[in-house]
């Protein structure tokens, strides 16, 4: 039995549908990541979850409690739900110190003075704020009022964690150390979590599987590899990575093959939906498996290499054919030119 | 949209206590006579007696005359003085904001009197003037003075508006203008007032609406000469005729509600379009203020000339004559010196009786005026439904009531039905009626406090199990405490100011200042009413100190 199910719930906000019916199953100890640009509908699905939004049909199940249904007039209160929820802003009280922030969802849970102590001071150990508890929220750092939020949805062990972009208010860099500490802890602790992010990157490390709303939709769920090296549709494949885009037409199939004809270009591609011979398609290459090559070969086309930027740990370039421009990436400055660029016919994916 | 039942009793309390005098004042308008002769029916007899007496017509068009003239005088110069103030480098404007809203707290019956003892035809300073020039130039007792007086006392009013306008506006517009080659002054006209002009309309209309209200100055200050406006006209018509004739009130009252309930409306529908010019992109940075050059002196000139004549001349006005035994002309002030009247004042159990009354309505009134004005702001907290807005109609409905016919309508609730009788004399009436009175003003205020809570800190708690009532008690009054106590603060203010609604509630136990001197102007008691105002004075300025002491924003 899934630890959280959603079925088909729409919400809608003013005239708009923001959730047009969506479903998904979390299991126990899955970390799902709901991906998606602002507005897609992802907070809004959280939130319905955490019973913060009515929705306005579908159904919410956690284990084997309904606690929204629509059909039924079903709809459980927030503070019954039992979940943990940690807000993009962290929703610190202001006017209370760490350990009274942790404290508060076992005092509500009417635990005895002893028991509090002891598991406030075990989360507190574990998210490394042991030292804190005294301290109010402007004392504390980013990171660490990050950690307190996390504390507060965690100590009194709900079967549910419910994560709003928990990451977005820390710098990049910290953000990238607490991506992995993250992961490790929800590991450790074999949570089910539900996890809103706008940034794929974040959603492929912490989540064992993904799922990209777009409008109110799924788009498409899968392993984070499904979904970044097999997307079922162009949005997907824009979506999870840097691309190179290449429009035009599509003049020949052959075994799962395709050309692509542009203005200027006929390439091979591999398909991924299903496109009649003469119908429009795009053709998707991510930036690292743009290549330059040393001279003319298959799928090869010639390039002019207009300029070349420096980005740290590699070089990016950018290259232009009449209308087309391509960037791709390496690893030394070269002068502008004329060059030759690779698009490998597997990496070349045509919707 | 889940309609809960604690908020659906809130609105349905409010209907009562809003509704039930307007529709009783409606009621009596339509009576031949008042609702307890036996003989009462319905008519339109008493429309058609006050409709066609002159002095009612003549009172109509003074009262819409002075509206326009304070307008007049009002809105240009409170918006100077806001531009001068937030967008200037005007000398002292740091200082500057709470004097130009001390006005507003004061009891225009004050003001009112002190304006006759200051520059009256026998005032200090007429005096001291004719002394010195042989004539007094001016003449107060006119309907010139009454609309220059009326119009600089409302400034304040303007200025609160187009300042919060002009503070809310995102600088780098103007900073856009300017490195656009535009100078200050086309700055100032081109990109600043057309921003601020929704908030200036505004303000505009909030004057000419309190023009119809106005009581204490016309009452004063158009008595000697015999210049009468609607509510000095309803007041005059309790005494005329002997008998209560309160269909005649009524209908009086009926005819100031048309007028004014119709701009409670429009100042509503006014903010809401306003609210669309609000640019809240700035970063918190505040402005460079604009360079004045050598107009700062001349600016400085102004805005001190408006502070002499609408703060610094009544006041002193009254507070000179709380100590003198006596004056007119020949009188020399050192020889007349004297405490007494504060003395005298302790004689009468009446005064004192009001002055502790004002203390116990401002203190402990406002204090549960606050928790019933906190308690209506949560029931309607964060609630998106059409009952939101019949709630917010409904606050609002009260502002339409002058204070002196809130008072009466008031009155008349306590003697119609029977039950609520015995409590007619006791503070409670004067507590209800000023509570329902400013109930617009003090759930603005609470919610502008209650919406410094983020949502999100709310929601933290309720998904930690915390059901709505605890949330309430655990994080969001703790997180408005402090503008709770401001709150309190500036209701208190308020409440030790209000004089009208008290007017026809006054009678033994429910004295306060404010209706005490009102009476006492009947009867010429100046010293008394000179050592009552002093006090009144002493009393808001107390709670001014504390409020500005504890950093308390003076508006909503």
């Amino acid at each position: 039995m899934p630890e959280l199910a959603v079925e088909q719930v729409v919400k809608r906000l003013g005239g708009t549908e923001v959730l047009k019916g969506v479903s998904l199953a979390l299991m126990r100890g899955e970390v799902v990541a709901l991906l998606g640009h602002s507005g897609s509908g992802k907070t809004t699905l959280l939130r319905s979850v955490a019973g913060l939004e009515t929705p306005d049909a579908g159904r919410i199940t956690l284990g084997d409690r309904v606690v929204f249904d629509a059909g039924r007039g079903i709809e459980v209160p927030p503070e019954q739900r039992g979940l943990g929820f940690v807000f993009q802003s962290y929703a610190l009280w202001p006017n209370r110190r760490v350990f009274d922030t942790v404290a508060y969802g076992l005092i509500l849970r009417r635990a005895g003075e002893d028991e509090i102590r002891r598991r406030v001071g075990e989360v507190l150990e574990r998210l490394g704020l042991a030292a804190l508890g005294d301290r109010y929220p402007h004392q504390l750092s980013g990171g660490q009022q990050q950690r307190v939020a996390l504390a507060r949805a965690l100590v009194y062990q709900p079967p549910v964690l419910l994560l709003d972009e928990p990451l977005s208010n820390l710098d990049a860099k910290l953000r990238e150390e607490a991506r992995s500490w993250l992961r490790q802890l929800i590991r450790q602790l074999n949570l089910s979590a539900l996890y809103v992010t706008h940034d794929q990157v974040e959603a492929m490390a912490v989540a064992d599987r993904v799922l990209l709303l777009r409008d109110g939709r799924i788009e498409q769920e899968g392993t984070p590899q499904d979904m970044y090296e097999r997307p079922s549709s162009a949005v997907t494949a824009d979506f999870m990575g840097t691309n190179n885009r290449l429009s035009g037409r599509l003049t020949a199939v052959q075994e799962g093959r395709g050309r692509l004809e542009g203005e200027g270009f006929g390439l091979w591609g591999t398909l991924f939906s299903p496109i009649g011979v003469g119908a429009p398609a795009t053709g998707f290459i991510r930036l690292e498996r743009t290549r330059l090559a040393e001279g003319p070969g298959e799928n090869r086309l010639a390039m002019r290499l207009e300029t070349s930027l420096y980005l740290g740990e590699r070089w990016e370039y950018l290259l232009t054919r009449g209308d087309l421009r391509v960037r791709a990436w390496g690893r030394s400055a070269l002068p502008p030119g004329d060059r030759w660029v690779e698009f490998p016919p597997e990496d070349l994916w045509l919707f | 949209m889940r309609a809960h039942p604690v908020r659906l009793a809130a609105v349905a309390a409010v209907a009562v206590v809003v509704l039930a005098p307007l529709g009783l004042v409606l009621y009596q308008s339509l009576l031949n006579a008042p609702f307890f002769a036996p003989g009462a029916g319905l008519g339109l007899a008493a429309y058609r007696f006050v409709l066609a007496d002159p002095d009612f017509r003549g009172a109509f068009a003074t009262s819409a005359l002075i509206a326009f003239g304070m307008v007049g005088i009002a809105m240009p110069l409170g918006g100077v003085l806001a531009f001068l103030v937030v967008r200037t480098d005007l000398p002292g404007r740091r200082w500057m904001e709470p004097l130009l809203l001390v006005p507003i707290f004061l009891s225009p019956v004050v003001l009112a009197f002190g304006y006759v003892v200051a520059v009256g035809p026998v005032g200090f300073f007429s005096l001291w003037l004719k002394a010195l020039l042989g004539a007094v130039p001016w003449n107060l007792y006119s309907t010139a003075g009454l609309i220059v007086i009326a119009g600089l006392t409302h400034v304040p009013h303007v200025y609160l508006y187009t300042a919060s306008a002009l503070k809310s506006l995102n600088p780098e517009l103007e900073e856009a203008a300017r490195t656009a080659g535009a100078g200050v002054w086309r700055v100032a006209l081109g990109v600043s007032l057309p921003l601020v002009a929704p908030a200036l309309v505004f303000s505009g209309v909030l004057v000419f609406f309190l023009g119809f209200e106005l009581f204490g100055l016309p009452l004063v200050l158009g008595d000697p000469a015999g210049i009468l406006v609607l509510t000095t006209y309803l007041y005059k018509l309790t005494n005329l005729l002997g008998t209560p004739s309160y269909h005649l009130m009524a209908v009086v009252a009926v005819s100031i509600i048309a007028v004014t309930l119709p701009l409670v409306y429009l100042q509503r529908h006014l903010l809401r379009t306003a609210s669309r010019y609000v640019t809240v992109g700035g970063k918190g940075l505040a402005a460079r203020p604009l360079p004045l050059g050598r107009y700062r002196w001349v600016a400085l000139a102004l805005v001190l000339a408006w502070l002499t004549v609408t703060v610094i001349v009544p006041l002193s006005g009254v507070a000179l004559r709380s100590v003198v035994r006596t004056w007119g002309e020949g009188v020399r002030v050192a020889e007349v010196l004297t405490l007494d009247h504060f003395h005298e004042l302790m004689e009468y159990p009446n005064l004192v009786r009001g002055i502790v009354n004002t203390l116990l309505i401002g203190t402990l009134g406002g204090a549960l005026a606050v928790a019933a004005y906190a308690g209506l702001a949560l029931t309607s907290h964060r609630w998106q439904a059409r009952g939101a807005v019949l709630l917010d109609y409904l606050v609002m409905t009260p502002r339409a009531l002058p204070g002196l016919i809130a008072g009466l309508a008031f009155l008349w609730i306590f003697l119609f039905f029977k039950p609520l009788t015995p409590l007619r004399s006791t503070l409670f009436s004067l507590w209800l009626a000023y509570t329902v009175v400013w109930v617009a003003y003090g759930l603005r205020l609470i919610s502008a406090a209650l919406y410094q809570v983020g949502p999100e800190l709310e929601e933290a708690a309720r998904v930690a199990g915390a059901g709505q009532m605890r949330v309430y008690r655990d994080v969001t009054l703790p997180l408005v405490r402090f503008g709770l106590l401001g709150s309190w603060l500036l209701i208190f203010m308020i409440f030790c100011r209000e004089y009208s609604t008290g007017v026809y509630l006054l009678g033994p136990n429910t004295e306060v200042i404010g209706s005490l001197i009102v009476s006492l102007w009947g009867t010429g008691a100046l010293d008394l009413i000179a050592a009552l105002s002093v006090i009144n004075v002493l009393l808001i300025g107390a709670g001014l100190a504390v409020a500005l002491r504890l950093g308390v924003r003076l508006h909503a």
